[in-house]
C-alpha cells in the first residue's frame, strides 16, 4: 500500500482525473472531498461489505419455502414508482 | 365418435423464466453473471433470481415499492450510464430478500438489483442515499397463527 502524508487542504491525484482532498481533520474523524467524473462510483467500503454480507446470506435453494406477507404487501397495491435517475 | 386411445399427460407448464444478464455479478458473486427471473403462480409478490447454471441456487427477490411504496432510491449517474435508462420505466428494481427462518424475511433497500427492461442487464446499484434505507428492511410476515 502506497503511503502519502498529507496536510489539511492538501491533496492527492489518481489517474490525472480523481483529486481528493483533505478537507478536515477533528480528533479521529478526516473529512475527505473527492473530486472524480460522474462515471467512477465513490461509496464508503462498510456499504459494499454490508451488501456482500447480505448477499451471501441472501443466496439460497430454490425449493426453499417463501414466508407469507401479511396483507399490506400485495402486488396489487403496486404504487407509482418514484425512482431518481441522476443524469450523467 | 373416436376412441381415445391414449390420454397424454401434458408437461408441467416451464417456469416463465426471463434472462437476466448481471455482467458484474452481484457484491460477492462477482463470478456468477448469467440469471433467469422466475415468477412462479402463487408466489408473488416474490420471485426467484436463479442462477442460470446451477439451478439449486437461486435468490429469492420483491418488488421493493412493494414493501415500501415511499422507496425513493437515488440511482447513480455511472449506473444510469451503464445500464443504458432513459426514464425510470425503463428500469425494473428487485431487492434481494434473505428469508430468516419461517417468521422473518428482510430485503435488502441499499442495493437493489436495476435491470434494463429492454436490454434485460442489470446491475445491483449501491443508491446514493443508502445511508437512509437498510440492508435488512424487514418484511411484513404474516402470523403463522393467522
Amino acid at each position: 500500500m502506497l503511503i502519502l502524508s498529507r496536510k489539511l487542504g492538501e491533496s492527492i491525484v489518481i489517474d490525472g482525473h480523481i483529486r481528493v482532498q483533505v478537507m478536515r481533520v477533528e480528533g479521529d474523524v478526516v473529512k475527505l472531498g473527492i473530486e472524480a467524473p460522474m462515471t467512477v462510483p465513490v461509496h464508503r467500503q462498510e456499504v459494499y461489505e454490508e451488501i456482500q454480507r447480505s448477499n451471501q446470506q441472501a443466496l439460497t435453494k430454490q425449493s426453499s419455502p417463501l414466508p407469507k406477507l401479511a396483507g399490506a404487501a400485495k402486488p396489487s397495491a403496486m404504487p407509482a414508482k418514484k425512482m431518481n435517475l441522476s443524469k450523467p | 365418435m373416436k376412441c381415445v386411445e391414449s390420454i397424454e399427460m401434458e408437461p408441467p407448464p416451464a417456469p416463465t423464466g426471463k434472462p437476466v444478464r448481471l455482467p458484474m455479478g452481484l457484491l460477492g458473486f462477482e463470478q456468477i453473471k448469467d440469471y433467469v427471473l422466475v415468477v412462479n403462480p402463487g408466489e408473488e409478490p416474490f420471485a426467484w433470481l436463479r442462477v442460470e447454471d446451477n439451478i439449486a441456487l437461486a435468490f429469492v427477490v420483491i418488488d421493493p415499492f412493494v414493501v415500501l411504496p415511499e422507496y425513493q432510491p437515488d440511482i447513480p449517474p455511472a449506473d444510469v450510464e451503464f445500464l443504458g435508462l432513459k426514464s425510470a420505466g425503463d428500469a425494473l428494481l428487485l431487492g434481494i430478500v434473505t428469508v430468516h427462518g419461517t417468521s422473518q424475511a428482510t430485503v435488502n433497500l441499499k442495493g437493489p438489483v436495476v435491470i434494463n427492461r429492454h436490454t434485460h442487464t442489470g446491475k445491483q446499484v449501491i443508491i446514493v442515499n443508502a445511508t437512509q434505507y437498510s440492508v435488512q428492511h424487514p418484511l411484513p410476515v404474516a402470523d403463522n397463527v393467522a
